[in-house]
């Protein structure tokens, strides 16, 4: 049997990695004793994927993990092993049998949002942080020069802008929304458009200072939004 | 309680290494407790987290209600420069504690390239690093570990030493902790220092002076404590089912060195290759039941999640029951898909049947440690195995498969000629024309790894001058030129290190200001090559007018008093001189374990016995 699961990725492991993290929930399927399958040949691996790969160092409310038991269990069983076996950091918020052929979430999920929040600085307002992504919106196109290891890399982060960006200032606390693409050949990280929001668009900004959680995956279909558990 | 910010981890290198909350890590607020210990590693979290030291002492110490243990890392140098620019002292894993904070810091001395790591700890920690300038209120600072048999290099900075296995003497250090501070502390620090000093297996360095004979060596130790023990010997755990063993280990979420469940079999080698210092210094032998080792695998993996289980020991292939307890660790475990490893293999205990159990040496090849290139210096050595035990074992496994293995051998051993280095290059050349022999065909990889031999305290080879650094160089070199086939691999260790090395595993108290010296000019992390810096060191042997060549190259007299010889693993300097004589002879000295007793004093000496169930059913 197959179950989908929408879990978290809560500030105490903000700054684990994606292999990291699938490593914990892996050990945690191993603690609760459920009957998970396994892949057939030399070298078996537990059978349970995740939609999109996170950042180090981005929390989120909302990953989807799909995860194939051997042996059929009551959904709520198997919920409790898991929430017992989870470790700080990691919690169940939705879970459901999935039934008949299921495509793999990383085929299905195509968005992903996100929040960014910060502190204003002295003497910033809120207009001087919406002309920055006015600009940015009445943009065509909006190259983001990435550093890799590789060597340099330009992005269009436009092509990923799947709606423009909504600012909420609530005191000093600064909140950003985004909607970004995940497309088959890559996505952009919230970062980098952050990082292009300020070198480029004279955000009033401080990249590495904002928190940044991923709010949402999403299958948005002509112009709907569906997540992996409505589907 | 230290706040890191996030724009600081998320500038640094695998910031997971500092932010803690694995799993099976234990938080109790400091208020709730009498006592609290740091363990700190010397180095970074991926290392320090694979250590079973810590996992066995974290276990005991947070067992008591009136006890808490935190785990301390060194930072890696992007971390400890953010740290140093906002003024973050290096803290705990658990409750995020500055280490000047706790009563008793702990380090862990595994190897000698370490040590400056310490003082960078202690001096990111905000700890006065010499003992002498410690006050009221601040911790003790302890040391444990290997290194503590010749812990005289740090004898200015460590408060006191525990020698041997830890795990009843820690309690001991807590209980006396304990009735010092309710006491209101009374004599001050120096009071505490003696109660603890009066416990079997304390060393405190502070209560002995050492005079010099104008050639440097060494004319007296004495002590300036009337209570104070002439020798400290190593406390040992004579029975190993008498102690708990950490059944719920910290499950970190970022991949460290070793990461697996560590079942430790059994304790001390009796199979007395001269050159080893840990057979030496963890004798005699004791080993766990298969029932004990059976149950608490099952229990570490019910409370870990692991699926992979490392049979760890000095040489775990010389567990009585190995077979036994194989199969009966594969079928409890069969259902939860987890397998066993077992981490080195000798030749002469290696079969086939038992590598084709154990996944590990699938995976990554076969691994023989032969140490030597000739029979001759195998002997001297007292390897106690053969040419014709390694073809056998090598072929066997050709014929099983397997198409790599790996040899690991030591230059600079005592009497070593040219001969032997010819030795290696010879073996590794038979090996691969075995493998043609045996399977038809070419495409056999033989990795050669050869490192530099450290002559240790309390060893039979103690009193042997290593090889200068440009005998070293030269050997090194000489060995490549001998190697020319395409389907060897070739690998050697910075001789540079190994020398510095061996001035510090035999150095006395002189050292500790080249250590000082060394660290104010930068030198950290000296086991990763990328950050050691052979000039700070030259130079600071300089400015201290220290020739270091006195410590690593020198050939000692018999006669000599010897700076390590006050802290003892209860084997005595009688039996190790006798060793050097039989070395020196080629003579063979079985193995106690299996032949008559040898009288190296340890079972003697601690009242302590083998325990071994190969005769059990």
């Amino acid at each position: 049997m197959k179950i989908r699961m929408k879990i978290t990725k809560e500030e105490e492991i903000r700054f684990i990695s994606h292999l990291d993290y699938t490593r914990t929930i892996e050990r945690a399927v191993r603690r609760a004793k459920l009957s998970a399958a396994y892949s057939e040949g030399f070298n078996p691996h537990m059978k349970f994927s995740f939609a999109s790969a996170l950042a180090v160092g981005v929390t989120s409310s909302a990953e989807y993990m799909d995860l194939e038991l051997a042996t059929d269990t009551e959904l709520a069983t198997i919920m409790r092993q898991l929430r017992q076996a989870f470790p700080v950091g990691i919690t169940v918020k939705d879970s459901q049998v999935m039934i008949g052929t299921v495509k793999a979430l990383m085929a299905v999920v195509n968005l992903a949002t996100y929040e960014m929040t910060w502190l204003m600085s002295d003497g910033i307002s809120e207009a001087d942080l919406q002309q920055s992504l006015d600009l940015f919106d009445q943009e065509a196109i909006a190259i983001y020069v990435k550093q890799t290891p590789k060597g340099v890399r330009e992005i269009d982060i436009k092509e990923f802008v799947a709606a423009p960006p909504v600012l909420h200032v609530e005191g000093d606390k600064i909140c950003l929304q985004l909607q970004l693409h995940i497309k088959p050949t890559g996505s952009v990280k919230p970062t980098d458009m952050l990082e292009l929001l300020i070198h480029k668009y004279q955000l009033p900004a401080f990249a590495r200072a904002a928190l940044i959680e991923r709010t949402g995956l999403f299958i948005s279909n002509k112009g709907r939004l569906l997540t992996p558990l409505e589907l | 309680m230290i706040h890191l910010d996030p724009a600081i981890l998320s500038r640094v290198m695998k910031p997971a290494r500092y932010t803690g909350h694995e799993l099976n890590s234990v938080m109790k607020p400091h208020e709730t407790v009498a006592v609290t210990f740091a363990l700190a590693f010397p180095d970074v979290y991926e290392v320090g987290m694979s250590y079973l030291g810590y996992k066995i002492l974290y276990s005991i110490l947070n067992k008591r209600t009136d006890t808490a243990a935190e785990r301390v890392f060194a930072p890696w140098v992007d971390m400890e420069q953010e740290m140093r620019q906002a003024k973050i002292p290096l803290f705990s894993h658990e409750t995020f504690t500055p280490l000047a904070e706790f009563d008793l810091v702990g380090f862990t001395l595994q190897y000698e390239m370490s040590y400056t790591n310490i003082l960078n700890m202690l001096d990111l920690g905000g700890i006065p690093l010499l003992t002498k300038d410690r006050k009221q209120g601040q911790p003790f600072v302890v040391a444990g570990g290997p290194g503590v048999y010749n812990v005289e290099p740090l004898a200015d900075f460590f408060d006191f030493v525990i020698v041997g296995e830890g795990e009843e003497i820690i309690e001991e250090i807590v209980d006396t902790y304990k009735c010092w501070r309710e006491a209101g502390e009374q004599g001050g620090r120096k009071e505490f220092l003696l109660a603890v000093s009066k416990i079997s297996g304390i060393y405190v360095p502070s209560f002995y002076d050492v005079t010099y004979e104008t050639n440097g060596t060494i004319h007296s130790v004495s002590s300036n404590e009337p209570t104070a023990p002439a020798i400290v010997h190593k406390r040992i755990v004579k029975d190993l089912e008498s102690i708990s063993y950490p059944v719920k280990p910290i499950v970190p979420y970022t991949e460290i060195v070793h990461d697996r469940i560590m079942l430790e079999l059994f304790r001390g080698c009796t199979r007395g290759c001269r050159f080893c210092q840990a057979g030496i210094l963890y004798r005699p032998v004791r080993e766990r039941t298969v029932d004990t080792l059976v149950k608490i695998a099952r229990q570490q993996v019910d409370a870990t999640g692991y699926n992979e289980i490392s049979l760890t020991s000095l040489s775990s292939a010389d567990y009585s029951k190995l077979p036994e307890l194989i199969d009966r660790l594969t079928a409890e475990l069969k259902d939860d898909r987890v397998s066993v490893s077992l981490p080195s293999l000798r030749i002469d205990s290696f079969s086939i049947e038992l590598a084709q159990k154990v996944q590990q040496v699938r995976k990554s090849g076969l691994t023989f440690a032969p140490e030597a290139g000739t029979q001759r210096l195998r002997d001297v050595i007292n390897k106690g195995v053969t040419e014709e035990n390694l073809i056998e074992a090598v072929g066997a496994a050709f014929r099983s498969g397997w198409t790599s293995v790996k040899l690991y051998f030591m230059i600079g051993l005592p009497t070593e000629t040219d001969e032997d280095i010819e030795g290696i290059a010879d073996l590794a050349q038979r090996v691969v024309k075995l493998f043609s022999e045996i399977r038809g065909r070419r495409g056999v990889k033989v990795t050669v790894s050869v490192s530099s031999f450290v002559p240790k305290a309390h060893t039979a080879f103690q009193w042997f001058g290593q090889d200068s650094l440009e005998e070293l160089e030269r050997k090194q070199h000489y060995l490549r030129s001998l190697i020319k086939d395409k389907s060897i691999a070739y690998h050697y260790h910075d001789a540079r290190v190994s020398v510095l090395e061996g001035v510090f595993a035999r150095g006395d108290r002189r050292l500790g200001e080249v250590l000082l010296k060394a660290w104010r000019a930068g030198a950290k992390f000296d086991s990763w090559s990328e950050h050691f810096h052979y000039e700070i060191w030259q130079q600071a042997f300089i400015d201290c007018k220290i020739d270091p060549a006195f410590y690593a190259h020198r050939d000692r007299d018999l006669m000599e008093v010897l700076p390590w010889e006050y802290v003892s693993p209860a084997v005595t300097k009688k039996y190790l001189a006798k060793e050097y004589r039989e070395a020196v002879a080629g003579a063979f000295t079985s193995d106690c374990r299996t032949d008559v007793c040898g009288v190296c004093g340890v079972c003697q000496q601690l009242n302590a016995a083998v325990i071994d169930w190969s005769d059990s059913l």
